[in-house]
């Protein structure tokens, strides 16, 4: 959320000096103070880091190197790669891949788009401004599950909500869920109510951080207030932008609880076809609809280098941004 | 993936309540399972580990034993679905821990908990008081492992009928007496989906289809023949099996001709379809009886109607287990035997609408004279007795509820998203072969 | 100490006066963000028949006292209203805790490593949650901890995103001559964070604990995973409702909006200060 993560790591501030040197007494509880207590405040953090992070991430490797099953899991058996090329030769690996990319489109470009808009508007001077901020990010304290058991009511086939707005206006009734684009479009929905209202704020903040001058120096050479938005705004607010992209991203990667409980009790398949099912819900439905410990592994180290990738290609594109 | 039966209709859950209540402390601690809680002020504890509802909270039950048995006090705690239930009981029988004292088990997971895993259950047919005889064979043998033991008592069975609604058979020009309806399919299945496409001819409403779902059908036809997924010698034929053959291309027909509501069972849909009265016949279990006039609602009382089935079959049913590492084994068998015993299964199908697998049950004056007053007073001792009596004995095999599960997917595919039946069957085999069998 | 209001003043000064039509437009994105959640309310209020209705009710309707207790008992959800109050409480606690700590030795004491260690915590926000749940399983399987709460609080004691935070924010905040003063006063780092860091630390520490709350709060991949049914947090005892075999459309609403209603009281007496606190993160750097 925070947009530093791509900006300001390098310039921290200037570290504390060392204490003038001479004073004896507490000279050696004085040196572990300042040598050994900085790793003593971030250990928390790595310690459970690795206990409840890296161990599992590294097991997960070992794992997926064999077949597991969840009711004899002391029997384990050494495939080697087999899980991979498994995998990479079964159609639902890729349509769960394919689904997850194109998911993750329909949930993120229209939602930061929306945001964007919004945090403009919410920029203005107005009546209300307050309440219009907390209504447009109460979603977000919806939780996916509720938020999905809602919207999967509203987008029924023979009784939902929307097919009944759109019958009034002379629509015929769509067949949400078992369709392959209408079903995404719905969790898709679902990604975009959630978060827009939260993202709209952050570029909101990122907007009022404008200095004012670079406004006052276009409206000097008679900029149009939208040439100001396309011209100041959205370069300011660049680096914000590639941020929440990022996190989008990742978030679409990892999307699992809108597809699973959108389907109902076809969840754990992503819906009669898979039609949208992602990789989260394969992953799901491999290791614990069908306990396939060793697949599911498998499954979750892909989905770890396809975010290596994503975030090579986010460093690659954002030193290229920096540079120009 | 879960198994057809999700569990049992019409709960009404009252006593649940207070068992969230005493665990709610408890749960934030964090123990859910049986450790650690023996006898309490002399008195022994029994944990029990259910899903869907089972009803013998709803039927007293457990009240009436404490009543008995003021040494013994009664804990249930009961999972919804039945595929997070046995999830977790997997983990735990992994783990050797936090097994309550009795497991319930679902048909379609016994024979795989059976031959994986009968070591780490009692024997029941050795505990006190139960004699083989006291079950139907059939399903005495479901629960019995490679080494001879009995792993679980059966609790009941799901006989299966056809419920119709007598008014839309009416519109359709269709008999509506139940006899005469029976009439109508009893020389087999195919007449059940011949007597759909009159009614579809007939019925003036395009929006009310003959029958619910194919997958239904589909399930019905096959689990009325004593060769289904297995051979007898645990290998997997469903493939081979001309019967699954069948009962896939009538029911995928009958999904091509327009015959189903294009529902899945158990949906949100398919509840709303009861309570909109979107289709007409339902092959129904016994146990879905109280579903569907829960969900159809009393507006829909007495339009619905029982009839006799084309051919008996057998939907769900569950068991009762005593893991071997509990610290109340005898206790906990003796309440096994005594909740399977026949007056307690006849009460259940009495209250409860699970019908008994219990022989003595079976033929109690008070099951067998049965009826349902929101279906038209149709005599349900009676048609499911019937059913009950020409289930055929079935080979079961470990992976057979997922397996069923996987077919029934199959034929969404064709009735939902429009696939060939061909290319369906080539999917779901292609599944079951990688992800259940495989 | 700089206040997140003063951070936002130098735009403020641009602010322009909106037209109806840009009323018109946040209106319309209100009443989106909205209804579901109302919808939620008339949902919960009604019963399953109507629900299926045509034209569907708007109105709520009179069944909501019934609904609320079907949901409250049929899932446990009073266990899981508890439990999920234990685990978002604490593991808030402990991430503002572990962060600011963290925080507070990465932006102002100088050690060696200390630019890799940064980097290594930023690193591990790319490791999916998924990605460990297997072996995670299997050991808390051997701990004897699956379906215990111990399981679902431990992973999640320490947020990388909250070290960041609270590194970032102590950076500006916390000027770096209150603590020489107090290292030439004689006091040792973890008196210094005790009574320097501390309260210049407090606004940001509210919002990361708000943050975290709310996100563990509706975490829902690792609880549903190692978590049952009969021990539920309120994410997985939703969960249940929704996939599980339940009666009524109605009390599968009224269990979400139980389950939903704490944060959104909580959004209604504090949506101020969450706004404040969510864009003062974001400005942050």
């Amino acid at each position: 959320m925070a947009a530093p993560a791509l900006t300001d790591t390098h310039d921290a501030p200037a570290p504390v000096p060392q204490a003038p040197p001479g004073r004896t007494r507490r000279s050696l509880s004085d040196w572990l103070d300042r040598t050994a207590a900085p790793y003593a405040y971030v250990t928390p953090f790595f310690a459970v880091f690795a206990a409840f992070g890296l161990y599992p991430l590294l097991y997960t490797g070992w794992i997926s190197l064999h077949r597991v099953e969840l009711q004899t899991p002391d029997r384990r058996e050494w495939v080697g790669l087999g899980n991979y090329t498994e995998m990479l030769v079964d159609d639902r690996f890729w349509n769960a891949l394919w689904n997850t990319f194109t998911i993750g489109v329909i949930s993120t470009v229209p939602q930061l788009l929306m945001a964007l808009g919004l945090a403009h508007l919410l920029n203005y001077k107005l009546r209300g401004s307050a309440f219009f901020r907390v209504a447009v990010l109460t979603p977000h304290a919806t939780s996916v599950a509720a938020g999905t058991l809602v919207f999967s009511l509203m987008f029924g086939r023979d009784f939902g909500m929307i097919n009944w707005l759109l019958d009034l206006v002379g629509v015929h009734p769509v067949d949400w869920e078992s369709g392959h684009w209408t079903s995404q479009i719905a969790i898709g929905s679902i990604v975009t109510w959630r978060w827009t209202g939260y993202n709209a704020l952050v570029y909101l903040a990122a907007m009022q951080s404008v200095p004012t001058d670079l406004y006052e120096a276009s409206a000097i050479d008679g900029a149009s207030r939208w040439q100001q938005f396309r011209k100041v705004t959205i370069p300011s607010l660049r680096p914000t932008i590639l941020f929440t992209v990022v996190v989008s991203t990742i978030g679409a990667t990892q999307l699992f609880g809108e597809p699973l409980l959108f389907g109902g009790t076809a969840g754990a398949r992503g819906g009669t076809d898979g039609q949208y099912q992602t990789l989260g819900v394969l992953l799901y439905q491999q290791g614990w609809a069908l306990f396939h410990f060793g697949r599911a592994a498998a499954i979750a180290w892909a989905m770890f280098l396809i975010l290596i990738l994503i975030a090579a290609v986010n460093a690659l594109v954002s030193r290229r941004l920096r540079r120009a | 993936m879960r198994t057809p039966r999700k569990g049992h209709p019409g709960r009404t859950a009252a006593l649940l309540c207070a068992a969230v209540l005493a665990t709610g402390l408890a749960g934030c601690g964090g123990d859910g399972g049986g450790d650690g809680q023996g006898s309490s002020g002399g008195r022994t504890t029994l944990n029990l580990g259910l899903f869907g509802v089972m009803g013998y909270e709803e039927a007293g039950l457990f009240k009436e034993y404490e009543a008995q048995h003021p040494d013994i006090r009664i804990k249930s705690t009961s999972t919804a679905d039945e595929q997070n239930y046995y999830r977790t009981l997997q983990t735990r029988l992994a783990a050797n821990s936090g097994l309550a004292d009795i497991q319930a088990l679902e048909v379609g997971r016994i024979r795989e908990v059976a031959t994986v895993q009968s070591a780490k259950f009692t024997d029941m047919s050795t505990a006190a008081g139960v004699k083989e005889d006291g079950w139907l064979p059939w399903k005495w043998a479901q629960a019995k492992a490679p080494d001879g033991k009995v792993i679980g008592l059966g609790t009941d069975i799901g006989p299966m009928a056809i419920c119709y609604r007598k008014d839309m058979f009416a519109k359709a020009g269709l008999p509506t007496d139940r006899q005469a309806v029976a009439g109508l399919w009893s020389s087999g299945w195919d007449a059940y989906v011949e007597a759909g496409r009159k009614f579809k001819k007939d019925y003036p409403d395009r929006k009310v289809a003959y029958m619910d779902t194919a997958s239904g059908l589909n399930n019905a036809m096959t689990a009325s023949a004593a060769r289904q997924y297995y051979d007898a010698d645990g290998k997997a034929i469903y493939k081979d099996n001309p019967l699954v053959r069948k009962a896939w291309t009538l029911s995928t027909q009958a999904a091509r001709d327009g015959l189903t509501a294009k529902l899945r069972q158990f949906d949100t849909a398919w509840d709303q379809g009861f309570s909109n009265s979107r289709f007409a016949t339902v092959v129904c279990p016994a146990w879905m009886t109280a579903h569907i006039a829960d969900k159809a609602g009393p507006a829909n009382k007495d339009k619905w109607d029982v009839a006799a089935p084309p051919a008996g079959a057998n939907w769900g049913g569950s068991f009762l287990a005593v893991p071997a590492t509990g610290k109340h084994v005898k206790e906990a068998q003796a309440l096994a035997a005594w909740l399977t015993a026949p007056e307690q299964e006849a009460k259940l199908f009495e209250e409860q609408g699970l019908f008994p697998s219990s022989t003595g049950a079976i033929s109690a004056s008070g099951v067998s004279a049965a009826k349902l007053a929101y279906f038209n007073n149709a005599p349900i001792g009676k048609i499911f007795g019937d059913s009950a009596k020409s289930i055929p004995v079935a080979v079961l095999g470990p992976k057979d509820g997922a397996i069923k599960d996987s077919i029934s997917n199959g034929i969404q595919l064709v009735e939902q998203q429009g696939k060939s039946p061909e290319d369906a069957w080539k999917a779901t085999t292609k599944t079951i072969d990688k992800d259940v069998i495989g | 100490m700089t206040t997140p209001a003063l951070r936002l003043r130098p735009g403020a000064g641009r602010q322009l006066h909106g037209g109806p039509v840009t009323f018109v437009v946040l209106a319309v994105a209100a009443i989106v963000s909205l209804f579901p959640l109302y919808w939620t309310v008339v949902a919960a209020s009604t019963s399953n028949n109507r629900i299926t209705r045509t034209p569907p009710p708007l109105v709520p309707g009179a069944n909501l006292a019934h609904n609320l207790k079907e949901a409250y008992t049929q899932v446990h959800m009073g266990t899981a209203l508890v439990n999920t109050f234990f685990v978002a409480g604490s593991v808030a606690l402990a991430t503002v805790l572990f962060a600011t700590l963290a925080g507070f030795a990465f932006a102002k004491l100088r050690f060696k490593g200390r630019s890799l260690l940064l980097m290594l915590v930023i690193g591990t926000m790319m490791v999916p949650p998924q990605l460990g749940v297997v072996p995670l399983f299997m050991l808390m399987g051997d701990l004897g901890w699956s379906n215990q709460l111990q399981a679902v609080v431990l992973p999640t004691l320490v947020s990388a995103f909250g070290v960041f935070f609270m590194r970032q924010y102590l950076a500006e905040a916390l000027p770096t001559e209150l603590i020489e003063a107090a290292r030439v006063d004689g006091a040792h780092s973890l008196r210094i964070f005790w009574h320097v860091v501390l309260p210049v630390a407090r606004p940001a520490m509210a919002v990361l604990g708000m943050l975290t709350f709310v996100q563990s709060w509706n975490d829902l991949f690792w609880p549903m995973i190692v978590l049952n049914g009969d021990n539920p947090t309120v994410q997985v005892a939703l969960s249940e409702l929704g996939q599980g075999y339940v009666p009524d459309r109605s009390v599968i609403m009224a269990g979400a909006l139980l389950g939903t209603l704490p944060l959104l009281l909580v959004f209604v007496v504090l949506g101020r200060q969450i706004v404040g606190g969510i864009m003062q993160g974001a400005v942050k750097g």
